[in-house]
């Protein structure tokens, strides 16, 4: 069983990115002010650098009427809100593109393979696992190799170089077979069945991870698909058999 | 911190800080609206010390304590149980899966050990100094530039010495 880690952590749905958020914000409000005489030392052209640039905080004055509230001013901030510190330099070095100062571009969760829906291409859904599923006999399934007086990882490793070119890292997880998949007579059965008159043959799943490189066999019909993809393209029973393999996302 | 008293300072109404000797503390300051007077004249070496724990301290730092009423209190409290709640379902499920994979695996090294000795002691042979692959990037919020290595080549043998 080859797949492909994910490259980018889990998409969050609606409510946790707005929970997220909201604590966020939550720990700006409660945040300790900025020691700024220490970062910015008296007189320095920094210092006036970073003062020209912020907002300035109202002050508590005499006689005067704050319809929003007396302001409680400590060391430059209003205890009573969030601080909002501003960067120097960061607009200003926007267009810049050799200043370290200037703010991070970040890059795109959704690849070009994304947008095209390109199955066979590893740069696909970076936020899931993508598995190697290869058509055998008109069935969609985990890529499988004969056993040749080898160990059970040694055979996948081999296998998995012949088919897909040696331009390819694997790293596989264990030796050890993560499940064992049963065939009687061409059908499949159930992993716990036994019986000494029927040959049955026996697929042994090895997991591992495709690292580096690109993919590339010769004759055969693939595709990476994530776990709820895979669910559309085995058969059910194969499926039901494997699911508890198949990443959470 | 005491203030010890010298005899007889010049007073002066100039702005500022009334002449003082550097090192003793000043008995008397003239107050000037809006300007900084310093209190005390410290060495380098005691300010820096000073100014560090101040750093660290929370004193004058801290904002006002939140204050919510009932109502968004009850909101609040809702939202933090929500959270509670689906990260515990996904830690349950998530629970189930791996509990799944050990039975599953169980069953397949039971199956492997009646099927052949010598592959069954292959797959549970221990894997010295086994170690994750430099590869195996931690997922990031953001994609790299590059997000997959294409050019990958094998190291032949020979490379190896």
């Amino acid at each position: 069983m080859l797949s492909r880690i994910p490259i980018v952590t889990r998409a969050l749905n609606p409510f946790e990115k707005e929970y997220f958020n909201y604590q966020a914000e939550l720990e700006r409000r409660l945040m300790r002010t900025f020691p700024q005489y220490y970062y910015f030392k008296k007189g320095t052209l920094a210092e006036r650098k970073f003062l020209d640039i912020q907002n300035g905080v109202i002050s508590k004055q005499p006689n005067v009427w704050y319809p929003k509230g007396i302001p409680d001013v400590k060391h430059g901030r209003d205890r009573r809100f969030k601080q909002n510190i501003l960067i120097p330099g960061e607009e200003a070095n926007k267009n810049d593109e050799k200043n370290l100062s200037r703010p991070i571009e970040v890059n795109a969760r959704v690849t070009e393979a994304d947008k095209t829906n390109n199955m066979s291409s590893l740069n696909r859904k970076l936020s899931h696992t993508l598995y190697l599923i290869v058509k055998e006999k008109d069935q969609w399934k985990f890529p499988s190799f004969n056993l040749e007086s080898q160990s059970l990882h040694t055979a996948a490793e081999k296998g998995l170089v012949d088919l897909g070119g040696n331009q390819i890292k694997i790293w596989t997880v264990s030796n050890t077979p993560a499940a064992v998949i049963k065939y009687c007579e061409g059908e499949l059965v159930a992993p716990t069945y036994e019986s000494p008159d029927e040959r049955i043959e026996r697929h042994y799943i090895i997991k591992s991870h495709i690292v580096a490189g690109s993919f590339q066999p010769m004759n055969i019909e693939y595709k990476w698909v994530t776990n709820d993809e895979a669910a559309s393209f085995f058969d059910n029973s194969y499926f039901q058999q494997v699911r508890h393999l198949l990443a959470n996302f | 911190m005491f203030k010890t008293y010298s005899s007889a300072l010049p007073q002066s109404l100039s702005r500022g800080l009334v002449g003082a000797t550097r090192q003793t503390p000043t008995p008397f300051i003239q107050f000037v609206r809006g300007k900084r007077t310093k209190k005390y004249d410290l060495s380098p070496a005691a300010q820096k010390l000073i100014t560090q724990l101040s750093v660290l301290s929370a004193s004058r730092k801290q904002p006002k304590m939140l204050k919510l009423c009932p109502e968004d209190f009850v909101k609040h409290n809702t939202v933090q149980e929500a959270y509670k709640l689906i990260t515990r379902k996904r830690k349950k499920a998530e629970n189930e899966k791996l509990k799944q994979q050990y039975e599953s695996m169980k069953l397949a090294c039971e199956d492997l050990s009646k099927v052949s000795p010598e592959l069954f002691e292959a797959a549970n042979k221990r894997e010295v100094s086994k170690r994750f692959s430099l590869e195996l990037r931690v997922p990031t919020n953001y994609p790299p530039n590059v997000p997959w290595y294409y050019d990958y080549t094998p190291e032949s043998p020979e490379d190896k010495k």
